[in-house]
């Protein structure tokens, strides 16, 4: 470790003869030995650094300070690698004003005890970033993904060992203020769904009375986090996602991107790309009657049904085909006296359609019309 | 493409020696760049083709993007030949260097190595616009369409193939923001701000003299532009390579079809357009009107219309229309008209089948209402009117009067009728709309479904 600049690490053993305010630094500035960057939690990096410390017999004392970088005083561990049952460590002081800590240690013997400081150091992290280019079809990507090392602690790390959360520590140099982008995955067929979604709640029911307004329907792709996919070795970190697809002349065009939030082992990465105005759902309610009406003494309205009909036609204006997932909503206790196509329901409330759509003709576009009659029970004003 | 990647050079790094201080080798020159070009987002995506002198073992890429706007975290490249020999590891960016980067490359060959750089720059940016002329008669249209490329990048890109995207991409972050950052990836913890570029003047004038040189040197034939398309988008790629200096525009031809077949179509709805008829000009993009090759994107129409037997024009709107599918219809806006008139009339109004409650009071009732329609066309061309009417709830009746022109009940509360008029001639249609109000709307024997 550098100390030019900041964190001065510095050790001193201090002759602990008296017991006054002055305290009198006798400077043994020990050599690292090793050091490690850990950056597998996202939410902290924790440095973990060798020394070693020249410790007589008797009680000592050790001063840990720096200057320049942000260090959590209370995340600061010594533990000892050689003499652990003859090394302990008494207590932990922290001098006014200064960045600094004194450890008392008591040794057993005079002894150069190797030790291993931990602590958690800030503005310094990683990101994670990927690229996928898709082939034409859309039905691969050549998934890569790059750790992104940013270091702005203040500290130089001319060498250090990087740990992440997975797969081999590695050992990488970085300065102050220096970002370093590293490839550290390449998946290169990986399987991916073409996902299209209307969902009720969210868009636009009726694009006509919009004005010069296309309604788009969210286009994702789905990128499983297995065996099958070339993945599943360990859970993708989430992070910006750059999609592009090859062009058919050799080059790519840019589709999108995503935020990928981070996926655990067998479940999907979905990523928005852009929204598709080739696919056009026009929803309107045809029916909205209240039924089987009741009413208290004063012929107030107390409880009623209801019968509701909605319609959503939906046409594919693409040359290829495509599978709309729709999302609809009722709320409350409802049933459905009749529907003209297959659904999931997601909850109580969520009606999830999986509807296909073969591509357009030279006549037009491919129609699909979606109807919902339903009752929606006992509800009161 | 002057300045962007000026400092392009191989370096070889000797062992041991900070990056910092390894030295300039060769100077690679650029082959080749292609622009592909958004319009729904400040963005463009620039890939460009060098050769690199690589050595065997450890080499060094310094690259340098000042006064660009390029985003440097987009920044990739790739071996197009021995892509198995040459690892291309680690991309960083020095400390306390602005707009600089150091790709660190692991080569088991020597010698010239073509490669590819692909990076998102903005400041590039096309719009779609359109021309349309009418005949007299109004029955047909000829529509020009055109693209209009503007390049504010701080880049001048000569003899560069151009290709421009049709559709609506999804990005988090504005280019222009990225290639401002400080840092390209940011700080740890940072709150960054929202920058938007600014164009770069000063760059104009030295422009000027280039773009004089190359209108000199213009084809006489407009550049064909292909179409094709692409997952949701659509790809238009402008035949040969175009150079468009920094601050400048081009405006480029896309297709021009004569004798689009338009119908004249009037709507009338109060509670949308007011009181007025608003005109619209109603085609599809298909086969039928001689289009349908491909989705017509977003723009700005201008219409116009033959006056005479000696061309000459008259302005009959404008309107803004959104990106039409291939086979959908499209109604364009062209504003309010006073030689297409509709009168809706209410001629007779009452109530009727009172409900009272135990205390006597009022409790439901039905209001009807009659109405006549009057539609008159002052013009000299044929008009199709569409008559929209709203209602108040879904809890009516209505009842025509009579079976001119047809009508549909577009949903619960909505309907509509739609007349077509010969020139200057009128048409009368009735109906009576029955409301049911308080419980008589509870009545469902009383009213349709």
């Amino acid at each position: 470790m550098n100390a030019k600049r900041a964190m001065v690490v510095a050790f001193l053993t201090l002759l602990c003869a008296t017991t006054t305010q002055a305290r009198i630094k006798l400077v043994a500035l020990p050599e690292r030995a090793a050091t490690v960057i850990r950056l597998d939690n996202p939410s902290a990096t924790l440095i973990e650094e060798e020394r070693v410390l020249t410790l007589q017999k008797g009680l000592n004392k050790v001063d840990f300070s720096w200057k320049g970088v942000q260090i959590d005083e209370d995340s600061i561990r010594l533990q000892m690698l050689e003499h652990p049952a003859d090394v302990t460590l008494l207590s932990v002081s922290y001098p006014p004003g200064e960045s600094a800590l004194v450890w008392e240690i008591s040794s057993g013997g005079d002894f150069a005890e190797t030790v291993r400081i931990s602590y958690l150091l800030s503005n310094i992290d990683r990101l994670i970033t990927y690229k996928a280019v898709a082939n034409k079809p859309e039905t691969l990507v050549d998934l890569k993904s790059y750790l992104v090392l940013r270091n702005f602690s203040g500290e130089d790390f001319a060498k250090a060992r990087i740990l992440l959360d997975y797969g081999e520590a590695f050992e990488q140099g970085i300065s102050h203020e220096e970002t370093k982008q590293m490839l550290f995955l390449n998946d290169p067929n990986a399987p991916i769904r073409k996902v299209w979604k209307f969902d009720a709640a969210t868009l636009p029911w009726d694009p006509t009375k919009l004005e010069n307004q296309n309604v788009g329907i969210p286009v994702s792709y789905e990128i499983t986090n297995n065996k099958a996919g070339g993945l599943g070795g360990f859970a993708l970190w989430g992070g910006k996602a750059r999609i592009f697809q090859q062009d058919g002349h050799g080059g790519t065009i840019f589709l999108g991107e995503d935020n990928a939030a981070l996926v655990p082992v067998g479940e999907k990465m979905e990523l928005y790309i852009g929204d598709s105005r080739d696919i056009v759902v026009t929803q309107r309610k045809m029916r909205e009657a209240q039924i089987s009406i009741r009413r208290n003494n004063s012929e107030q309205v107390v409880l009623y049904d209801t019968d509701e009909v909605i319609t959503a036609k939906i046409e594919n204006f693409k040359d290829s085909p495509a599978v709309l997932t729709m999302i609809q909503h009722i709320p409350g206790q409802w049933d459905m006296e009749e529907c003209n196509m297959k659904y999931t329901k997601k909850d109580a409330g969520t009606l999830k359609f999986e509807i296909e759509l073969p591509a357009r003709t030279e006549k037009g576009p491919a129609v699909k019309e979606l109807t919902m009659h339903y009752h929606r029970r006992n509800v009161r004003p | 493409m002057k300045r962007l990647i000026s400092s392009l050079g191989v370096l070889t790094v000797v062992a041991g020696v900070a990056q910092a201080k390894v030295d300039l080798t060769t100077l690679p020159s650029r082959d080749t760049v292609q622009l592909t070009i958004y319009n729904s987002a400040d963005m463009t995506l620039a890939r460009e083709s060098r050769a690199l002198t690589l050595k065997t073992g450890a080499n060094a890429l310094q690259f340098s993007w000042e006064n660009t706007l390029i985003d440097p975290t987009s920044l990739e490249m790739l071996p197009k030949a021995n892509a198995d020999q040459i690892d291309i590891s680690e991309l960083v960016y020095p400390p306390r260097v602005k707009n600089l980067g150091l790709w660190n490359v692991q080569s088991k060959v020597s010698g010239k190595v073509p490669v590819e750089i692909t990076y998102l720059t903005s400041g590039l940016t096309w719009r779609a616009f359109y021309m349309g002329t009418l005949t007299q008669d109004e029955k047909t249209m000829r529509l020009q369409a055109y693209v209009r490329v503007t390049n504010n990048s701080g880049e001048d890109y000569e003899n560069a193939q151009v290709r421009l995207i049709v559709g609506k991409v999804h990005i988090l972050d504005q280019i222009a923001e990225l290639a401002q950052r400080q840092y390209p990836y940011g700080r740890p913890g940072e709150v960054r701000p929202l920058a938007l570029p600014a164009p770069m003047v000063e760059e104009r004038q030295k422009a000027l003299g280039r773009v004089r040189a190359l209108a000199e040197s213009a084809i006489a034939k407009p550049k064909e532009i292909v179409k094709e398309g692409l997952s949701e988008y659509f790809l238009y790629t402008i035949e040969g390579t175009e150079t468009i200096p920094n601050g400048w525009s081009k405006r480029l031809l896309s297709f021009d079809i004569d004798g689009v077949p338009v119908i004249n179509l009037y709507k009338f709805e109060e509670e949308r357009y007011g009181s007025s008829v608003t005109r619209f000009l109603s085609l599809k993009n298909d086969e039928a009107h001689k289009l349908g090759q491909t989705p017509i994107p977003d723009g700005i129409l201008t219409v116009y219309r033959s006056a005479d037997e000696q061309k000459h024009l008259s302005y009959e709107g404008r309107s803004s229309f959104k990106y039409i599918p291939v086979n959908e219809a499209v109604e364009l806006d062209l504003g309010a008209v006073a030689d297409v008139v509709v009168e809706p009339n209410l001629i007779e109004t009452r109530t009727d089948n009172y409900r009272f409650d135990n205390n006597r009071n009022i409790s439901g009732w039905d209001e009807i209402q009659v109405f006549s329609v009057q539609v008159r066309n002052t013009r000299e061309v044929p008009a199709k009117v569409e008559i929209t009417r709203n209602f108040a709830g879904p809890n009516w009746d209505l009842k025509r009067s009579d079976e001119v022109g047809s009508f549909e009940k577009v949903d619960l509360d909505t309907v509509k009728f739609t007349v077509e008029l010969s020139p200057h001639s009128k048409q009368v249609f009735g109906y009576t709309l029955t409301t049911y109000h308080g419980v008589r709307a509870q009545e469902p024997s009383k009213k349709s479904r």
